[in-house]
């Protein structure tokens, strides 16, 4: 009976399919959890063998001992200030420039590739260079030095994101609010700005968490007062010390934010991560 | 005659127009211009010298000896070899696992599968990095402890420069295949229904139908991917610097760690600077190959 044949062959197929992701669901979940999990273990959980994976009684002792005896909080300010700054300024001129390069061709594919190759170079590239500056400027180890490091990373985005969304607004819009007697700029903020918005609160968000995450450049620019949570979580990487709890809660600390927001812009993310791109 | 009768005052619409652009984009352009090409000039100038980061000690010009210097160097040739095999390795995986991945959730309809992929790509690569050395901590790490539990030995992940290297190939990979799978899935969702019945209609198995009617018209897609994942890989210090700091032996020192550490550590300013003219052209020509490979993608499948 070939009939019974076919729908076995498809049960068992859809058994291996199952099967598959499982293991792969296992593979990509397994270290957050893992991250997470230690954060609220008390040190026997986390040392016991072999390891208490869901049943152990979860405590906030470390994130509290973070949060008042380390420098975790002060470099969460850190980057909250870096990054949130950095996002002001990359989505004000990147989005300018996004308007400039949809609607008048300036510059063409070449000015738009040019911007994408700055943001594809290795940062450590230029960080010599311009570490050299920073310290002529004395802004090493400043408010002000990596929201403008940023730029380099953030521009180049916002610049092919913005273009994007742009490109989808029928250019007669604003043809006919210049008829009306609207200016370039009335034109813009009347008509382009308000369509735009949700793409903007997207890449602003996702310029949020690039600057965020961010290592090299906060490593090299900065030494204490201005220190990001990447850096000071990378002083953490002794695993021969005790510490497993303070340290997993630290990092979780600078997870959160990243996870929640890509959570919360999932429609947008693909885009994000194409720049543009690819829509979904 | 039409641009005549936009004339007004010398200037026609067309000259406004673009003068407006032109200065909408010139706050961006201008910043990163200066922050570019002060760089990219600075690293030539310092690439010809014998420079020290101690400004007392006197800078010597020495032209291409640097060069020659460093082509001379088997630790510049093994880091760039690290970093070509540890390139390759990933993008092949990472987009190999993350075509097969997005294959098996194409047809499933839950949402939050895809949130849950996302976390590993938006999570900073520092604590990516520190998650997974303790993971692979020879006698505490869990991934040591499932091995025994199934009966095989423990492996000492980063303390041999063979494992070490797969270590951080497999860091790399659980964080970016996600990557290329939420594109590829992306990509599977907005391919026409058209094709696939037809293909069926006519009788083809699932295989034929991957290979003649989903993979081409996903090349637009798989080139994307590969650009990034391959500048991206390329830039790598992150993970390397919170697992391995390039050892043991050098087995891990990729390429932008070998430039911080001649440029920080053994202060030959010269030396780095070499290093980072090679990787601006590197990076460029890959810029290049890549962008005309995805606009000749583009142009194809529209046609």
């Amino acid at each position: 009976m070939p009939g019974i044949k076919v729908t076995v062959r498809k049960v068992s197929m859809r058994i291996v399919r199952i099967i598959l992701l499982i293991v792969a669901l296992a593979f990509f979940v397994y270290p957050i959890f893992w991250l997470f999990s230690t954060s609220i273990k008390q040190e026997v959980d986390i040392f016991s063998s072999p390891p208490k994976l869901l049943i152990f009684k979860p405590i906030i002792d470390n994130y509290v001992h973070v949060f008042k005896n380390t420098d975790i909080p002060h470099q969460g300010i850190n980057s909250i200030i870096a990054a949130l700054s950095n996002t002001a300024l990359s989505l004000f001129m990147g989005t300018m420039a996004a308007y400039g390069i949809s609607r008048f061709k300036v510059g063409g594919r070449r000015l738009l590739f040019w911007f994408l190759s700055l943001r594809m170079l290795p940062p450590i590239v230029v960080s010599v260079p311009l570490f050299i500056i920073a310290a002529k400027l004395r802004l090493i180890d400043t408010h002000y030095v990596l929201p403008v490091l940023y730029l380099l990373l953030n521009i180049p985005f916002v610049v092919w994101m913005m273009k994007s969304f742009i490109d989808e607004i029928p250019e007669e819009m604003e043809e006919s609010a210049h008829i009306d007697g609207c200016s370039y700029f009335g034109a813009i903020w009347r008509i382009v700005l308000p369509i735009i918005t949700p793409g903007l609160v997207a890449t602003g968000v996702l310029c949020f968490i690039f600057a965020w995450n961010e290592f090299l450049l906060a490593m090299i620019f900065t030494r204490a007062t201005a220190m990001t949570l990447p850096v000071g979580i990378s002083g953490f990487i002794s695993v021969e010390q005790v510490f497993w709890g303070y340290i997993t809660a630290s990092a979780s600390v600078a997870a959160i934010p990243p996870i929640v927001l890509a959570w919360i812009f999932q429609r947008y993310m693909v885009r994000g991560l194409t720049f543009g791109a690819l829509k979904s | 005659m039409a641009g005549k009768l936009e004339r007004s005052g010398g200037r026609t619409l067309g000259d406004v127009r673009k003068r407006f652009g032109w200065a909408m984009i010139s706050p961006a352009f201008i910043i990163l211009f200066i922050m570019s090409i002060y760089p990219f000039v600075y690293v030539i100038v310092v690439s010809l010298h014998r420079w020290t980061i101690v400004p007392t000690i006197p800078r010597v010009f020495v032209g291409f000896n640097q060069y020659l210097f460093m082509f001379k160097d088997s630790y510049f040739w093994k880091s760039l070899w690290v970093t070509f095999t540890f390139v390759l390795g990933v993008v092949i995986i990472e987009m190999g696992l993350g075509f097969a991945i997005s294959l098996l959730i194409s047809t499933s309809k839950g949402r939050w599968l895809r949130v849950v992929f996302l976390m590993p790509a938006v999570v900073a690569p520092v604590v990516v990095g520190l998650t997974w050395k303790f993971l692979l901590s020879y006698d505490l790490g869990t991934i040591n402890y499932f091995l025994t539990t199934i009966g095989l030995k423990r492996v000492n992940w980063l303390g041999k420069p063979f494992t070490a290297f797969i270590s951080v190939m497999i860091v790399d990979i659980w964080q970016w295949t996600p990557f290329a799978m939420l594109i590829f899935l992306a990509g599977l969702e907005s391919l026409p229904l058209e094709p696939y019945e037809a293909a069926r209609v006519d009788g083809a198995s699932t295989w034929q139908i991957l290979r003649y009617v989903t993979l081409p018209q996903l090349t637009p897609v798989i080139a994307i991917v590969l650009m990034f994942r391959t500048l991206d890989a390329f830039k790598t210090f992150d993970i390397i610097y919170m697992i391995t700091r390039g050892g043991p032996s050098n087995a891990t020192e990729v390429y932008s760690y070998k430039i911080y550490q001649k440029a920080f550590f053994h202060n030959q300013l010269g030396f780095a600077a070499a290093m980072s003219v090679i990787a601006i052209i590197l990076a460029t020509i890959m810029m290049n190959i890549f962008s005309r490979l995805l606009s000749k993608a583009q142009t194809t499948t529209q046609k």
